[in-house]
């Protein structure tokens, strides 16, 4: 979590308009969803995988790690994807021709997927994505209490961590038990304070003019259109090549 | 002559667990001046300064803005809180926004003003604290020392008459402090009138040009730094030991002089200068 956040801060796309890097990421998608995956797919994860890596500079490790968890999982659930009970002569378990071939189809495009995702997470960061969604007629309400909860989480996952090191330096972990305790009186402690926290920021804000919004300035960031139009095509190439593959092979 | 900008007359408060953290206070803070509130932790000064703004009401007594009681209407209170900056003492506490950037712009948005003018407010606030280069940062992702900062700024961007800072040194290190210092000194040179809480003598003695000396909730004196601080009884009282520095000054002079150096440097050159001479103790 932490790892995202800063290579969406620092990567090198970080300043262009975030609909450059979300409509791009959105075709891409599309196709992933639209065309037969088993030669757009792979496709799709090579071209987002290059434009993370040698376009924004995000580096490989950390779109490994992003993508490491969620594409294990998918590639454990494949197999049962692709077996089917047979009820006829006794219940048996069979790998089926169309069981295989869905499995395949599915884990491809949600593969893709998940590198559309990896894509715009990588590059955009939160505060970006508020004011699209502002721009989007997302009430104010519900954004802010995201931002308000994105920075939270910041603090209170720091909180988290130096309770759980002081408790681990007097030994609150040494057995499991003992773990489940000190575990169990950390939390009460966090949301403890995470009241007193609130109470304190609330004070803190209203001492600079707090009336129940929270409006910050937006980023002047203008759309380059230029920018945008190659990335599109790129987007058209990548579709076009992915299907005329998919025809040359069936 | 000074003016008196915001006073303090016989508060009284207490927190709902039963707590009495003000009892009678007198307070005035005049304009154009570096007032710290000195006391011990846990003497009621983060509580007073709560009371500055509006924040807290006092059971009895009144808080006085420019020689007119202060009244808690939601109206009186912006007014109020438009003139009076608090600065709390954690950053954590004040700072909201994703950026720097967005998150100075959030007290001049609320005043009302422009797009224009909450930019070049923004700016020439981050200016003032020699953070520009922060402007476009993740606020989560800055140094302890970063974040008082953008604390600062984003109270300093609403241009207040009077700015109050809740220990603003305490857990800086000593070049965090000298920055911190430096940048406030330039505020209070374009003419506005700080208050800072303090438990540090050092502090004091080196930048306050007033000070108000705090115990158990309650003002023992206010006056000139050094007339406070030279009080042994009062100090005493405060549990509070006096000034290295003064006390070296004042080892050396013997003298009770009106102005003795209060920056290290100076204190430095005078030892130097007296040891001069006579053989030093190897
Ligand atoms: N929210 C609170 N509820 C109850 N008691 C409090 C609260 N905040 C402070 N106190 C008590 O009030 C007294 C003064 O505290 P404070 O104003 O924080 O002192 P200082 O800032 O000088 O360290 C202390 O005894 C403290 O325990
Ligand atoms: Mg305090």
């Amino acid at each position: 979590m932490r790892a995202i956040d800063r290579h969406a801060w620092t990567n090198r796309w970080r300043d262009w308009h975030p609909a450059e890097k979300l409509l791009p990421a959105f075709g891409l998608l599309l196709m992933a969803l639209l065309l037969p995956p088993l030669t757009t797919a792979p496709l799709i994860v090579v071209v987002a995988g290059s434009a993370l890596v040698w376009g924004a500079g995000v580096p490989a490790r950390a779109l490994l790690v992003f993508v490491a968890p969620p594409a294990a999982f998918l590639l454990l659930g494949a197999p049962f994807l692709a077996l089917s009970l047979d009820l006829s002569a006794g219940p048996t378990l069979r790998f089926s021709p169309g069981g295989v071939a869905l499995a395949l189809s599915s884990t491809l495009r949600a593969l893709a997927a998940l590198s559309c995702l990896a894509l715009v997470a990588l590059t955009t960061p939160v505060a970006d994505w508020a004011s699209l969604l502002r721009r989007a007629g997302v009430p104010a309400g519900i954004i802010e209490l995201l931002l308000l909860m994105y920075r939270l989480v910041f603090s209170f996952a720091e909180r988290a961590l130096t309770g759980q090191r002081a408790q681990a330096a007097r030994l609150g972990y040494s057995r499991f038990g003992r773990g489940l305790r000190s575990f169990g009186l950390l939390a009460g402690n966090l949301f403890q304070r995470g009241l007193t926290k609130a109470r304190a920021l609330e004070i803190g804000l209203t001492a600079r003019g707090y009336r129940g919004e929270l409006p910050v300035l937006r980023a002047a960031r203008p759309l380059c259109r230029s920018r945008l139009a190659t990335a599109m095509l790129g987007v058209g190439l990548t579709g076009l090549a992915g299907g005329w593959l998919g025809r040359a092979l069936s | 002559m000074s003016v008196s900008l915001l006073a303090a007359r016989g508060l009284d408060y207490r927190y709902p667990g039963g707590i009495t953290a003000l009892r009678d206070l007198h307070l005035t803070v005049r304009q154009g001046r570096k007032l710290a509130i000195l006391g011990a932790n846990g003497s009621g000064k983060t509580t007073l300064l709560l009371h500055l703004n509006g924040t807290l009401r006092p059971a009895r007594g009144e808080i006085r803005l420019d020689d007119h009681p202060a009244a808690y209407d939601r109206r009186s209170l912006d007014r109020w809180r438009c003139r009076v900056g608090l600065v709390l003492q954690e950053p954590d506490d004040q700072i909201f926004a994703a950026t720097v950037e967005q998150d100075v712009s959030f007290g001049p948005l609320n005043l009302g003003l422009s797009e224009r003018e909450v930019r070049e407010r923004v700016a020439s606030a981050l200016r003032a604290l020699h953070i520009a280069d922060l402007a476009a940062r993740a606020t989560h992702s800055l140094s302890f020392g970063q974040k008082k900062r953008v604390a600062i700024a984003g109270v300093l961007a609403m241009r207040p008459e009077l700015l109050v800072l809740d220990e603003p040194t305490a857990g800086l290190d000593g070049q965090g402090v000298a920055h911190l210092l430096e940048a406030l000194q330039h505020l209070h040179e374009a003419g506005a009138t700080l208050v800072f809480s303090t438990h540090d003598v050092e502090l004091a003695y080196a930048w306050a040009d007033d000070i108000a000396l705090f115990h158990e909730g309650t003002v023992l004196g206010q006056g000139e730094a050094l007339a406070v601080l030279r009080d042994r009884e009062m100090m005493r009282k405060a549990r509070l030991a006096p000034p290295l520095l003064l006390e070296v000054v004042e080892a050396l002079d013997g003298a009770r002089g009106d102005s003795p150096p209060r920056a290290r440097a100076e204190v430095l050159d005078l030892l130097r200068k007296r040891l001069k001479g006579a053989p030093l103790a190897s």
